[in-house]
């Protein structure tokens, strides 16, 4: 059983329980011998995973697979019945600006509301992310952490998926505060592992057919996805936090070159063409004033903030985590970048 | 200055606000959504203060001239019956209407009430299908059009539209007369109707792609066949794919002296002119001729990109401007209503012969179909 826990005899929802993160949640719950634990999944969700994690934990009874849409209240009422601890990780990854953020706030707003009238509203965990701060006016290498300022201008980052998260973090301080639903909110930085073979932004962009590698020296916001998963759980748990935000990293950050060259070392491929961050941020610049000038012929895809927010290069801190959730990241970098280098073994893809 | 107001701040209002953001004369005054928190996101992004929860509500007191409408299809009757009864002229997306009567209703309304009218058939105004019209009306054809084609395909990789929609027969589009091809052919079948008389006989065949039955679509089509044929002997070919690649977006017009390719998708117009060559010069000559055409559209849409003429969504802002210009001056629509019904009844029978229910259809009122 979990060392510590909000309420006894709880009941635990993991909402996008068959993503990525999600499955991970599910199986350190299921580790922990979690009892009455419930997983809200899409109708259409690929479930492979997440019933092998049930299977292996021979958990078939302890656990309660519901089916539905979080855009639906219902749904909602079913999923929040007699839940204790919400751990909420369905999120909208849409590029549009409504569909991310009908699927990160709508259905956040009908989760807490559920919550509150059909659950016993002990914690709601709200899993958002990195994407929600801006580092446009922090030096280069400066210290980003939790207090750090939040994106203002989301529209002008043209960046959909952070708009919806931001919104979806007012939200819940919003019910938090005016209607008494405890909350903690984690903020993932670059969640990687097995089950995720895509390269992360922060590294550059293949929009023009072959790798931009941008900058090099700027250290990796990274999280093995089990290390992350653990402190989600443990912010569901852990007394005393409510009301709190945390950053979720892992100990000994890889550069942008670093995690790339053991990539390209591993899948055989070597193109990738080199970007330094000033040139990067200059053009950028341009096209953004292009897409203005122009009311947006070229959508402002590339623009100062997003630049700054992929690749200019901040360090970063877990000590908050560490201090007051007690949480170590228990898989070392090493180990990590294994795990997640071997899905690219020709034995396993 | 033009007051204008958006009913359904889904995914498709963004687009008609940066539309509207290219016209002069003209303001944004209100949003509405059922979804209040849909209204402030859009209102926030796109600094617009007045947001509303309620159609009626917003009516009363944005005092707007214009509303567009761009919420899911169920509702369009209703709420554009609404903003018509309110005085307001209309922009309904497309699908029009669920079914043909509830387009004719709308239409007999606005013409009592001497109101506008428009459907968001906006890929009939990119600068190509523009091009076309002009060469149509020019006799480059050498008559009317004998036969039309039209190609239209819908790429299934989008996830989070197609996973959600075949996961729940709830679904706002499962539960419309033609599924998913009630949402996605409008466009293709109304650049037909622009070309067809008002009679039309419609033979239809639907089936299932073998991709989607591996996501697991069971009882969704997402193939269509159609032909066509008028009183006038014109015929037609409609295609809707999810499989074709790379997918189609074409519209092409055949004449009695030459024929037009209309290319949505790379911005083209190709003029295929009939010659007479000698011998192996028909190996050598037409390919080139048809090479040059290429080259034309090419430089063209360069030229047009670095002049700023052209960028994305242009026909949505070309039928915007002419529609507004339509209320300003009190001139016919830019998409004759004709053609907007003639769209809807070809949908009706597609999705009649397509097994699917249809709503049974109320006596349609007469109606003066000339343009
Ligand atoms: N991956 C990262 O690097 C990272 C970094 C920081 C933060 N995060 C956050 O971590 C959380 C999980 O991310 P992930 O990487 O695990 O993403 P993921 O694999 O895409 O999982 C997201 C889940 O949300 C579900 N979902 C979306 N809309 C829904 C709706 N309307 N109703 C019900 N379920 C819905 C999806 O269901 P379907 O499977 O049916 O699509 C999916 O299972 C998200 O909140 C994300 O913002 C991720």
């Amino acid at each position: 059983m979990p060392a510590s826990s909000v309420i006894p005899d709880h009941r635990c929802l993991v909402t996008g329980a068959s993503g990525f993160i999600g499955v991970q949640v599910v199986e350190v719950l299921l580790k922990q011998g979690e009892a009455n634990l419930r997983c809200f999944v899409r109708p259409s969700s690929r479930m492979k995973r997440l019933q092998e994690v049930i299977h292996r934990y021979d958990a078939e009874n302890r656990v309660d697979i519901v089916a539905g849409d979080l855009l639906s209240r219902d749904d909602c009422r079913k999923a929040a019945a007699d839940t204790t601890v919400v751990y909420h990780l369905a999120a909208g990854f849409d590029k549009s600006f409504a569909g991310a953020f009908m699927n990160s706030v709508l259905t956040t707003r009908n989760l807490l509301e559920a919550f509150r009238e059909v659950g016993r509203p002990g914690r709601f965990v709200n899993v958002s992310s990195f994407a929600v701060y801006s580092n446009l006016n922090l030096p280069r290498g400066a210290l980003l952490d939790e207090a750090s300022p939040l994106e203002d201008s989301p529209q002008e980052r043209y960046d959909a998926y952070a708009f919806g998260k931001l919104k979806q973090e007012e939200l819940v301080r919003d019910y938090g505060q005016k209607q008494g639903v405890p909350f903690v909110i984690l903020r993932p930085g670059t969640v990687f592992g097995p089950g995720k073979r895509d390269l992360t932004g922060r590294i550059g962009v293949d929009t023009f057919g072959f790798l931009l590698h941008v900058g090099g020296r700027n250290q990796l916001p990274l999280t093995y996805v089990e290390n992350c998963a653990e402190a989600i759980v443990l912010a569901g748990l852990k007394p005393g936090v409510d009301g709190e935000t945390f950053n979720v990293v892992d100990d000994d950050l890889l550069t942008s070159k670093q995690f790339l060259k053991a990539w390209k070392r591993r899948t055989g491929r070597r193109f990738s063409v080199r970007l330094p961050y000033f040139l990067a941020y200059g053009l950028c610049a341009l096209w953004e004033d292009w897409s203005k000038r122009r009311k947006g012929q070229l959508p402002p895809a590339f623009n100062r903030r997003r630049c700054a927010a992929e690749w200019k290069g901040n360090r970063f801190t877990n000590r908050k985590l560490k201090e007051r959730l007690g949480w170590q990241p228990r898989v070392g970098m090493d180990e990590a970048m294994e795990a997640f280098l071997s899905q690219f073994d020709p034995a396993t893809s | 200055m033009l007051r204008i107001a958006i009913i359904g701040c889904g995914k498709i209002a963004d687009q008609h606000l940066l539309a509207i953001q290219r016209l002069a004369d003209c303001e944004v005054v209100a949003l509405c959504d059922r979804e209040t928190l849909m209204a402030r996101q859009l209102g926030e992004r796109f600094r617009i203060a007045n947001v509303f929860g309620d159609a009626t509500e917003m009516l009363g007191s944005a005092r707007a001239d214009v509303v567009h409408i761009t919420t899911p299809p169920q509702s369009h009757f209703t709420l554009a019956r609404q903003c018509l009864e309110a005085g307001c002229h209309v922009y309904l997306e497309k699908p029009f209407t669920v079914t043909a009567a509830e387009a004719a209703q709308l239409v007999n309304l606005a013409a009592n009430r001497h109101l506008h009218l428009t459907a968001g058939h906006n890929y009939q105004f990119t600068p190509e299908m523009c091009r076309m019209r002009e060469l149509v009306a020019g006799g480059f054809l050498g008559g009317r059009p004998l036969h039309l084609e039209s190609h239209w395909s819908y790429d299934l990789g989008d996830a989070s539209y197609v996973g959600p929609m075949l996961g729940s027969r709830q679904h706002w589009v499962r539960q419309l007369p033609g599924q998913l091809f009630h949402n996605l052919i409008s466009h293709g079948i109304a650049r037909m109707a622009e070309f067809l008389d008002d009679e039309v006989e419609v033979v239809a065949r639907a089936f299932q792609s073998q991709h989607l039955r591996q996501l697991g679509g069971a009882e969704v089509k997402d193939e269509l066949r159609v032909l066509l044929r008028d009183r006038l002997g014109t015929t037609g070919f409609f295609c809707f794919s999810t499989q074709l690649r790379p997918g189609p977006n074409q519209f092409r017009l055949f004449g009695p002296t030459n024929s037009l390719v209309v290319d949505l998708i790379s911005g083209s117009l190709i003029r295929c002119r009939s010659g007479n060559y000698k011998s192996y010069l028909t190996y050598f000559v037409p390919p080139l001729r048809s090479a040059g055409e290429h080259l034309r559209n090419s430089l063209r849409n360069v030229r047009d990109f670095l002049s700023g003429r052209l960028y994305q969504d242009s026909g949505m802002k070309q039928l915007i401007e002419l529609f507004y210009q339509a209320i300003r001056a009190n001139r016919p629509p830019p998409i004759p209503l004709r053609e907007i019904l003639l769209t809807a009844r070809i949908m009706d029978e597609i999705f009649g012969q397509m097994g699917a229910a249809t709503p049974p259809r109320p006596a349609e009122p007469q109606l003066n179909l000339s343009r």
